[in-house]
């Protein structure tokens, strides 16, 4: 049922648009472009690794997926009012099937990395198989935040525009733009309480082994990964009657 | 289907016991005084509790044909969908033998930007339904729903009787041994109606359990046995549906639940520009 839902969904959105597809390679792609001319040909600084283009490209598509697939499940119960009236299902599935429709979007968009690798002639080193397990974290950590967000929205209708302005923060809070061993080193133990900083580094470690240089930045970032699905199914669980009222 | 649990042991088909549900409503801030002027010009928003539902305990029996009597907006919906677990009671428990297909909205979760088919999926789906057996029973839905040919095409202008027609034909294809409807019984016009009732009589025949709830008094005498009449939230009496409907008459909308009747046909002509 759920991956019917999911296939619907898919189907939706790509054959709506003209591009369809393309549309999932170029948003990300442009957003890399611009970034990287910013940071690295504008301002020259040496805030993350070289290349840097590839470092940006990386860290953008799961960033991409991130912000999406939260922003969506804020919506996901009061999209489906209707639906959630007459379903015998768990109500889980609807924050479920925006955070795997984001899912698959994000895996149909890893071409981009292979074209910037071809771009700045990079090839990964062996650490690279922690690329997927990076992927189940980030899974992970969506479907916990999305289950939060989404039942908060039962109690604080205004959740969310405060949603939106979060992620904006949290961008320039994660490594998206920069590598976490270029901030100053007292600050990093905070820094990695955000679950984001292990997952991007996971991502990255393929390629820039200094990354792994501080393996208890992973361990905090796991640890909070656990921390925040705890909390969203709990809410949710507390929520939940609220939520098949129809918000 | 973890949400919905079953107690299988149940003497009764689904058992009530003191079962209270509420809604929180949105009023906006009254009240004059310079205190709260500016609130009032922010339009700020008051959170009233209001218990729709209050204390209901009851029971129904297996393979009885039970009518719901109770003003529109007096808690129907929420008793048919507390029955059949879609709502979560505030208070008390509700127990079931089977699980309940609300027919309780489902043509609005029609989606008209999908095929008929598709529709067919994923409100079977919804419903409880596995996609195998909706794979096995998708052609006789389409057979039953007077679709001829058009399945694959998309709902997007179809006609309300036609959604009516599918939801119906779809809620009857769902293997169940109970169900909860709100108001349509019987769909279509003339011919279509006769054989909605065939299917009905032969479901009641087999012994399945039916709560309904339905503003067509003729069809409630017709088809069940007994009535639980709610006002005001609680269970006023469990007599024969001919009682039922007397008490009825006897009963005057509020003049607050009148605004709130106003309010929702409001709502549901916004709906129907939808459609």
């Amino acid at each position: 049922m759920l991956r019917m839902l999911v296939l619907r969904d898919l189907q939706k959105t790509y054959t709506k648009l003209r591009l369809g597809y393309l549309w999932t390679l170029l948003e990300p792609l442009g957003m890399s472009i611009v970034l990287w001319l910013v940071f690295s040909v504008l301002l020259s600084r040496h805030i993350g690794q070289q290349p840097y283009a590839l470092f940006i490209t990386i860290a953008i598509l799961p960033w991409w997926w991130f912000t999406k697939g939260i922003a969506q499940s804020t919506r996901s119960f009061k999209r489906n009012t209707n639906a959630l009236r007459i379903s015998l299902l768990p109500t889980e599935i609807w924050v479920l099937r925006v955070v795997l429709v984001s899912m698959i979007e994000f895996l149909f968009s890893l071409p981009i990395i292979l074209i910037a690798m071809i771009f700045t002639r990079t090839i990964p080193g062996p650490l690279i198989i922690f690329y997927p397990v990076a992927v189940i974290l980030q899974f992970l950590l969506m479907y916990g935040l999305g289950l939060l967000v989404a039942s908060g929205v039962a109690i604080i209708p205004d959740l969310d525009r405060i949603v939106r302005i979060c992620m904006r923060a949290l961008f320039y809070l994660s490594p998206v733009l920069y590598s976490i061993t270029k901030i100053p080193e007292h600050v990093q133990p905070i820094a990695a309480i955000n679950p984001l900083v292990g997952i991007l580094g996971l991502y990255r470690i393929g390629f820039w082994t200094e990354e792994i240089e501080t393996p208890w930045h992973y361990g905090v970032s796991f640890g909070a990964v656990i921390l925040v699905i705890g909390i969203g199914l709990l809410v949710f669980k507390k929520l939940e009657p609220r939520i098949l009222k129809g918000v | 289907m973890a949400r919905i649990h079953l107690t299988p042991e149940l003497d009764s088909m689904i058992d009530f016991a003191g079962v209270g549900s509420s809604v929180v409503r949105q009023t906006r801030r009254g009240g004059g005084g310079r205190k709260h002027a500016l609130r009032r010009m922010a339009g700020e928003f008051q959170n009233e509790t209001e218990w729709i539902l209050r204390d209901i305990t009851t029971s129904v029996r297996v393979g009885e044909s039970v009518a719901l009597i109770a003003l529109p907006d007096d808690g129907r919906e929420e008793f048919l969908r507390l029955a059949a677990g879609t709502l979560i009671p505030d208070t008390g428990v509700v127990r079931r033998k089977n699980y309940v297909v609300p027919f309780v909205g489902v043509v609005p979760a029609l989606d008209r930007s999908y095929t008929f088919r598709q529709n067919i999926y994923i409100i079977g789906g919804l419903l409880g339904m596995t996609p195998s057996e909706v794979e096995s029973k998708v052609d006789r839905i389409a057979e039953e729903a007077d679709l001829d040919g058009r399945l694959d095409k998309y709902l997007s202008n179809a006609r309300p009787i036609v959604r009516q027609k599918l939801a119906w034909a779809i809620c009857m294809a769902v293997e169940t041994r109970a169900y909860a409807i709100e108001q349509l019984l019987v769909v279509g016009d003339g011919e279509y109606r006769e054989h909605c009732w065939a299917e009905l009589d032969q479901k009641r025949a087999d012994g399945l359990t039916f709560l309904v709830s339905s503003d067509n008094d003729d069809d409630l005498l017709r088809f069940c046995d007994r009535a639980i009449v709610l006002g005001s939230g609680s269970i006023i009496a469990e007599t024969s549906v001919e009682e039922g409907l007397a008490i009825r008459k006897e009963m005057v909308p509020s003049s607050k639940r009148k605004k709130d009747k106003a309010r929702i046909e409001e709502d549901e002509e916004g709906e129907y520009e939808d459609l």
